[in-house]
């Protein structure tokens, strides 16, 4: 019994993992690529594997690109749009499963409508908007223009997650005296800490790979991100360098390498909050 | 929205809530309302607004002209060959990321080694930047240095590097398949999460009724993920029919216009030829078009439960 479902299962892993790796190719060939010497990618036949490993791709994109200024502009954008976009959003989630006034769930179908609204259709009023406003070309219009999608998709998420929570010990808090807003920093906000968590990780993921908004609301390197950043560098450079090009991509990505392996049971749960469990 | 702020509680929400906490609910709510009127209620009727002038991007200046915007819209070969592209796209790559999501989903549900670690490496396609998937796969349809001809030349498929992007149909059949890669985890996930949740029972009901595998598959895994795949091609469509970043990015609409869908044609009209009020037009056209895809869809598969 305990051979033949050891065999399956070793069947089953000569099944699966060739395809997963196929799958995921294209990322282990842009790893392998940022660490080739460029020599080694035009050489006939090709090489797989490297045969010497160097990081001077690496070297380069960090002392002789902007890469660090579009990386520092990433980081400010990404953590700004997460922490307004948390805040409003928590109250507000807070709000729309814990109180009852009239249109409440009307307010919610809008969020959800608000979540598929195409934002092709917000960007060009919101570009002429951020032009008369003087505030264009700034990282403070993206902030701005990413919580057009942001904001929906964490009110959305979040109120799954609160739905969720039990009611009762916030209501024995307040019948033991305790304030509205007492009982929601003691007994809402611990128990929602790992729905708020997993939002927020959303959210900054979502502002880190934008691209859209801000290839048409910023037009300096002063507050252009990582995404169009490093568009720029493909397009403006005179024959394409790929393999520091495949450096810049594993560096944009580092992030999310790093949520993928230390926060990865938080992003599972966002997928369950999006109610797509059907 | 007015009425919500106008309302007087009326409702009791338990003997534990009261009621007047409804304003303090309110108090709380407002700050999304907030922003909620800003970035999108503002901008969406501003782009309805601007659908009714001709404005000059450059310089910003517009003169009112009516519906003359819509009827070119819908007098112009344009638009209707960019929303034929945009159906042929989003058709082409839904359709992959489904097949392949439920055949992925069914795989990863096996018991095999590693399994959990097998199930966050397909993620990664899906939360990786449009950017980083179009660079990356770029560099594998490069013409002479990519991994892609390379292997077609070494293998002798072929004795001549295909032209991934450049040439129809190649480009088309490339953007769906890359588009169904980064966006295929999507479903993935969603079947996965429902498929651990079919009682085994149903599973060995069938095998002593003599079902073979494929039975099993067609008449009880596929009936119960009825539910999640409606959610999931919605879903899907919407986002599919509006992406903009992977399609520009790789093929910029081309060659010539082929691959131009209607998001592209929205960035042309309004960066390339300067026409910001013909682009709101084609902008409302495309909320207009999805908006009565969504009703349509959700009539449908609304009635056919129901029948059901």
């Amino acid at each position: 019994m305990t051979r033949s479902c050891s065999l399956n299962r070793a069947l089953a892993s000569f099944v699966v993992w060739p395809v997963v790796l196929i799958v995921v190719f294209p990322l282990i060939w842009m790893v392998l690529t940022s660490v080739k010497p460029q020599s080694e990618l035009f050489r006939i036949p090709p090489s797989f594997w490297p045969q010497s490993i160097t990081f001077e791709h690496y070297t380069t994109l960090l002392t002789e690109t902007p890469f660090l200024k579009y990386l520092r502009n990433s980081v400010v954008l990404s953590v700004s749009t997460s922490i307004v976009v948390v805040v409003v959003a928590v109250a507000g989630a807070y709000s729309l499963t814990r109180f009852h006034y009239r249109g409440r769930e009307r307010l919610a179908v809008l969020v959800l409508f608000t979540y598929l609204l195409p934002s092709v259709v917000l960007v060009l009023p919101l570009y002429l908007a951020m032009v008369k406003a003087g505030i264009a070309n700034s990282l403070f219009s993206l902030v701005i223009a990413y919580t057009s999608f942001a904001l929906p998709y964490a009110l959305w998420l979040l109120r799954s997650f609160m739905a969720s929570l039990p009611v009762d010990l916030e209501s024995a808090a307040l019948i033991d005296g305790a304030s509205r807003l007492g009982a929601f920093v003691d007994i809402v906000l611990p128990q929602a800490l790992p729905g708020i968590i997993s939002t927020a990780l959303f959210t900054f993921i979502l502002a880190w790979n934008e691209y859209f908004y801000a290839l048409i609301l910023v037009n300096t390197d002063e507050a252009r991100p990582l995404t169009t950043g490093v568009i720029t560098m493909l397009v403006s450079s005179f024959n394409i360098e790929w393999s520091l090009l495949m450096a810049a991509a594993v560096g944009m990505s580092l992030p999310l390498i790093i949520i993928f392996i230390f926060l990865q049971r938080y992003l599972v749960k966002g997928f369950a909050g999006t109610g797509v469990k059907g | 929205m007015t009425d919500i702020v106008a309302a007087a509680p009326r409702e009791t929400w338990g003997p534990s809530l009261p009621r007047q906490y409804a304003l303090l609910g309110m108090l709380l709510i407002a700050p999304s309302l907030l922003v909620f009127a800003l970035v999108i209620a503002f901008p969406l009727v501003y782009a309805v607004y601007l659908s009714f002038f001709s404005i000059d991007t450059p310089t910003l200046k517009g003169e009112w002209v009516g519906l003359a915007n819509y009827r070119t819209m819908l007098a112009s070969g344009e638009f209707w060959a960019s929303l034929g592209t945009t159906i042929v796209w989003t058709v082409g790559t839904l359709t992959v990321q489904v097949i392949a999501g439920v055949a992925m989903a069914l795989l990863l549900d096996l018991n095999f080694y590693c399994r959990s670690l097998a199930r966050s490496l397909i993620l990664f396609p899906y939360f990786v930047s449009t950017v980083v998937a179009v660079l990356v796969w770029r560099w594998m349809f490069n013409d002479v240095y990519g991994i892609l001809n390379r292997a077609l030349l070494a293998s002798g498929l072929s004795d001549m590097p295909l032209d991934w992007l450049g040439s129809m149909p190649n480009a088309m059949i490339s953007i769906i398949l890359v588009g169904a890669w980064k966006y295929f985890p999507f479903v993935v996930i969603a079947v996965l999460a429902r498929l651990q949740t079919i009682p085994g029972e149903l599973y060995e009901a069938a095998r002593i009724d003599g079902a073979g595998a494929w039975s099993r598959f067609w008449d009880v895994t596929l009936p119960q993920l009825r539910g999640v795949l409606l959610v999931i091609v919605l879903l899907r469509t919407i986002w599919d029919f509006k992406e903009f970043d992977l399609i520009y990015l790789l093929t910029g609409g081309g060659p010539i216009a082929a691959t131009q869908t209607l998001p592209l044609l929205v960035y042309k009209q309004a960066f390339g030829m300067n026409a910001m009020g013909q682009a709101s037009t084609y902008a409302i056209g495309i909320m207009l078009t999805l908006l009565t895809f969504m009703i349509l869809y959700l009539y449908r598969t609304r009635e056919k439960g129901e029948a059901a």
